[in-house]
């Protein structure tokens, strides 16, 4: 690798957006890595997407995970994305013997809306058929208390390392962030400008597979594949969303283009199986949790985001709620999240759902959506 | 330095507490007290090297305040930048001053103690006796931290007015970590002069500290700043430096130790090396000099760390 860093400034701008014009501020990217001849983000199949459902994946309570159908649903899922016949071949498209792999979980949603400890055993079970040994496999988060909370040992074979940058959300700790790999940008006056990328991305991991959930979320407003990898794979990013202001918008994207960030994130599987759609990233009451019964598959994030967008805009207008889209300062109750839990009419920020339009500009994916390959597949 | 010299460095205990506590004192590793004058003699007859301290010289000393975090919804959070309480600002606008911590509660002593080392002030702790324990290991720390007579190092100079707004704003400035010093008159030398009441820096602009001291920032850039901290929004810097070496003084206001801080000081500089209370002596990692700037991480930062740095 070469060591030099490459700095790149993204200067302040307006960005005209689906929405309107956003303004940028100005960031600067530092990094030694250079880019993958195939970055995996968009990787080989830009605006692909696998829609595979099924029913039978849950009980019909949304409680309990049928961990043979969601096998199904995976393997199905990952022959139809690559067109390889066996699962196996399917897996090897994107990984080798030789690979250190990340697996970026989401926790945030516990207890409701978590990655499915069925879907990461799963993705752990396939990596080891194509020859890893389990303990090249990472299952990643930002804070060990949420992964504590998930618990995904017991489903996992023994040597699989399970591990966080931080033990919970105090911001004391960064010694598992990379101090050369960042992106600097004073956002509301704050001294802390820098949001390093962990050291695991940078310094361990070859591949990563990125597994988010279908969930709203009060300042981008909706979590899915760019905002897991980026967010969950940074520091100091929460600075981002102050009084009713989010710099979403343009952070998001611009910390999942970073390398090696963008090159090593390889596959995206977007776990449907539940989703929130009110209140997130949070999931701490059934009230807003509803069951899509969906797993996503690409290599492609933003055409995912994309159609998620989608998904929980709908959701959201079969349950009267106003549109993720909303911006109107009417709604906002600046930072109570007491009302916004309450009331899915309320909003605690203005929400940046053109964060996924703005990744596509940034080259990491496919935006429009009469341009996204969709293939439904219904178990 | 002497043992005496130290000792006057060093931040004076104010001990009203009856000499039967002269054990736990000494356990301590306290070896100078200030109490109220009727007991002067007691306490040295314990053993113990006491001074008297007259309630009237308790009064004449300017108040200071507990050193900290406070939660201040209107103009801080928890999660952006917690409201930093400290007094470095008063001592350097005040280098003759004669100061108190009058009833520190629990938990603030040490950080106090500390804060009044670094910037060499006369101070007096008045101190919850809970923290005895505590003030005695930063004492013993601090008696451990090699002299280092160096030149201020400052970005910014303000003109002091001697208002109470100017100290408002030199308070947010030293949150920030804007390096100044205090002039009579405007500095041309100076990378930034601040001097309230121009056109440049209006009297009524500075009605909004905390905004103020970000246009000073923002005016300044931080390109042009001698010292920048990551990874942290509650600590704080005096640094000291000559073409030769550089003394960097890091005070952890907040409640809980920080690991992996990241730190920018300009100029090229050797890998250096740290003393932190409760930890002792620490090898700073991830060195990256630059044209401009030396970067270090500090593995570990309790309440106060001193990083000294020779130039390459």
């Amino acid at each position: 690798m070469d060591r030099r860093s490459f700095v790149r400034l993204l200067t302040a701008a307006p960005v005209a957006s689906a929405v309107g014009a956003r303004s940028v501020p100005p960031y600067r990217v530092v990094s030694a890595y250079a880019p993958a001849a195939l970055p995996g983000m968009p990787g080989p199949w830009p605006g692909r997407v696998v829609d595979v459902r099924s029913n039978a994946c849950l009980d019909p309570a949304g409680d309990v995970v049928n961990e043979s159908v969601v096998r199904a649903m995976l393997s199905r899922g990952m022959r139809a994305l690559t067109g390889e016949k066996s699962t196996t071949d399917a897996w090897r498209r994107f990984f080798e013997p030789s690979d250190v792999v990340g697996i970026k979980v989401n926790c945030g949603g516990h207890p409701f809306v978590v990655s499915s400890p069925a879907i990461v055993a799963e993705i752990v079970r396939q990596l080891v058929a194509v020859g890893l040994a389990p303990s090249h496999v990472h299952v990643y988060e930002r804070f060990q208390n949420q992964l504590d909370a998930v618990d995904y040992a017991p489903h996992l074979p023994e040597g699989v390392q399970i591990v966080a940058a931080e033990g919970w959300n105090l911001r004391v700790d960064n010694s598992a962030y990379d101090p050369d790999t960042y992106v600097e940008a004073e956002l509301f006056g704050e001294e802390n400008t820098r949001s390093n990328m962990m050291r695991l991305v940078t310094r361990r991991l070859t591949k990563i597979v990125n597994v988010p959930n279908m969930k709203d979320h009060g300042a981008t407003g909706v979590t899915g594949c760019l905002k897991n990898v980026a967010y969950g794979s940074f520091s100091n990013v929460a600075r981002t969303h102050s009084r009713g202001t989010s710099h979403t918008f343009s952070f998001v994207g611009t910390l999942a283009a970073v390398e090696p960030l963008r090159s090593r994130t390889v596959l995206q599987i977007m776990d449907g199986l539940s989703g929130v759609w009110h209140g997130g990233p949070f999931a701490h009451t059934r009230r807003y949790v509803f069951h899509p019964r969906r797993i996503l598959l690409g290599t492609d994030p933003v055409a995912i985001d994309r159609l998620l967008l989608d998904v929980i805009d709908e959701k959201r207008r079969a349950e009267r709620a106003i549109s993720i889209w909303d911006r109107s300062p009417r709604f906002v109750k600046l930072d109570d999240t007491a009302a916004r839990d309450d009331d899915p009419n309320v909003n605690i920020m203005i929400r940046e759902p053109g964060h996924v339009e703005y990744a596509s500009t940034l080259g990491l994916g496919v935006y429009d959506r009469a341009r996204l390959r969709l293939e439904e597949i219904e178990l | 330095m002497s043992v005496a010299l130290l000792l006057a460095a060093l931040p004076a205990l104010y001990w009203p507490e009856p000499v039967a506590t002269a054990a736990a004192v000494r356990e301590a590793g306290i070896e100078r007290l200030l109490v109220p004058p009727d007991q002067v003699d007691a306490w040295r007859a314990a053993g113990v090297s006491a001074e008297p301290l007259r309630a009237l010289d308790r009064k004449a000393r300017v108040s200071l305040d507990e050193p900290g975090l406070l939660v201040r919804a209107d103009v801080a959070s928890a999660t952006l930048r917690p409201w930093v309480v400290a007094n470095g600002w008063r001592f350097r606008r005040d280098p003759a001053g004669r100061f108190l911590y009058d009833a520190l509660p629990p938990g603030k002593a040490a950080l106090a103690t500390a804060e009044v080392f670094v910037h060499g002030a006369d101070a007096v702790l008045a101190i919850d006796p809970r923290d005895l324990v505590q003030v005695g290991l930063m004492l013993r720390f601090l008696a451990t931290v090699p002299d280092a007579e160096l030149p201020e190092v400052a970005d910014v100079a303000v003109v002091d007015d001697g208002s109470a707004l100017l100290g408002e704003v030199l308070s947010l400035l030293a949150r920030r970590n804007l390096l100044f010093r205090l002039v009579g008159a405007p500095d041309p030398d100076a990378r930034l002069t601040v001097q309230l009441g121009t056109e440049e820096f209006p009297r009524d602009e500075a009605a909004d500290p905390d905004a103020f001291a970000l246009a000073v920032r923002r005016r300044l850039t931080d390109a042009r700043r001698s010292v920048r901290v990551f990874g942290s929004e509650v600590v704080l810097v005096r640094a000291v430096a000559d073409s030769s070496h550089a003394r960097i003084h890091l005070l952890n206001y907040g409640q809980r130790p920080i690991a992996g801080l990241r730190v920018r000081f300009a100029g090229r500089w050797d890998a250096g090396r740290a003393l932190g209370d409760g930890i002792g002596p620490m090898p700073l990692e991830d060195h990256s000099p630059s044209d401009d700037a030396t970067e270090f991480t500090l593995p570990e930062l309790a309440i106060y760390t001193v990083v000294d740095l020779e130039a390459r």
